[in-house]
């Protein structure tokens, strides 16, 4: 009993945008958290109803480096910023690695490759 | 139109020597200055190691020369860099947008920040109560 009590809050605490039917969403969790996943049913709309199950994996939130340090012009001929951005085997890496909003990580592309032919940075590392 | 700004950077020669270097970055002002560019700034970078080789060097000079020219004349430019002994490689950018857009954002956040600043104590026990409810 008390185990069902447990999901269901945890479905309302989840389920704020689909409150309309939260006998459902507690009866899913009770059948196993891990498995019951509706496929691309109501839910989906709650930022915790996507990935309900995987819910010992948090992630801290990335943040992009760009705009918290308050950069306005992302210069080719910053080295040490760039190189922030590129690893050691000198390739660019999607957003996803580094949390960059989709307007900065255009601009350090753009800067990183402008870097490269000035040989300020390598095209390949070793 | 035509007040376009850009950022020539070259590499020259390492074994040309310092005076070699100034000399050649002379040349090559001479080029942007006598087709009617104007000339804003120099900087002198001095020898650096070369991310990876470019000739055979492992090393350059590397010189910026910051412009205020038209696309013909960085045509113009190009091309003799290009045929230009001990200019191991160069680079033209165009940057007078990108230069006015981040003025603009500097004084954006400039006015944010003013904003913030001249009423603080409105927004923030607003918001702990907010939370706290």
């Amino acid at each position: 009993m008390s185990p069902e009590n447990d999901n269901s809050s945890g479905g309302q605490s989840s389920g704020g945008s689909g409150g309309y039917r939260p006998a459902f969403g507690g009866g899913r969790s009770s059948s196993g958290g891990r498995g019951g996943r509706p496929g691309g049913g109501g839910p989906g709309g709650g930022p915790g109803g996507g990935r309900g199950g995987k819910r010992y994996f948090f992630r801290r939130r990335k943040v992009c480096k760009p705009c918290a340090d308050k950069i306005d012009h992302i210069d080719y001929k910053d080295v040490k910023l760039l190189s922030q951005f590129v690893p050691e085997r000198g390739k660019l890496l999607p957003r996803r690695m580094f949390g960059t909003c989709a307007e900065h990580q255009r601009k350090l592309t753009l800067a990183i490759k402008r870097a490269r032919h000035i040989a300020l940075l390598p095209f390949m590392g070793d | 139109m035509s007040n376009r700004v850009y950022e020539l950077l070259f590499i020259a020669d390492p074994n040309l020597g310092e005076e070699a270097v100034d000399t050649l970055t002379d040349q090559v002002q001479g080029f942007v200055e006598k087709d009617g560019g104007k000339i804003e700034r120099v900087e002198k970078w001095g020898k650096k190691r070369l991310a990876y080789e470019v000739r055979g060097h492992k090393e350059g000079y590397y010189v910026l020369i910051v412009t205020e020219s038209t696309g013909p004349l960085v045509k113009e430019v190009e091309r003799r860099l290009k045929v230009t002994d001990g200019v191991i490689r160069y680079m033209t950018v165009r940057v007078d947008e990108e230069l006015r857009k981040a003025e603009r954002r500097k004084a954006r956040r400039a006015l944010a920040d003013e904003k913030r600043r001249s009423r603080p104590g409105a927004a923030t026990p607003g918001k702990l109560e907010g939370v706290r409810s």
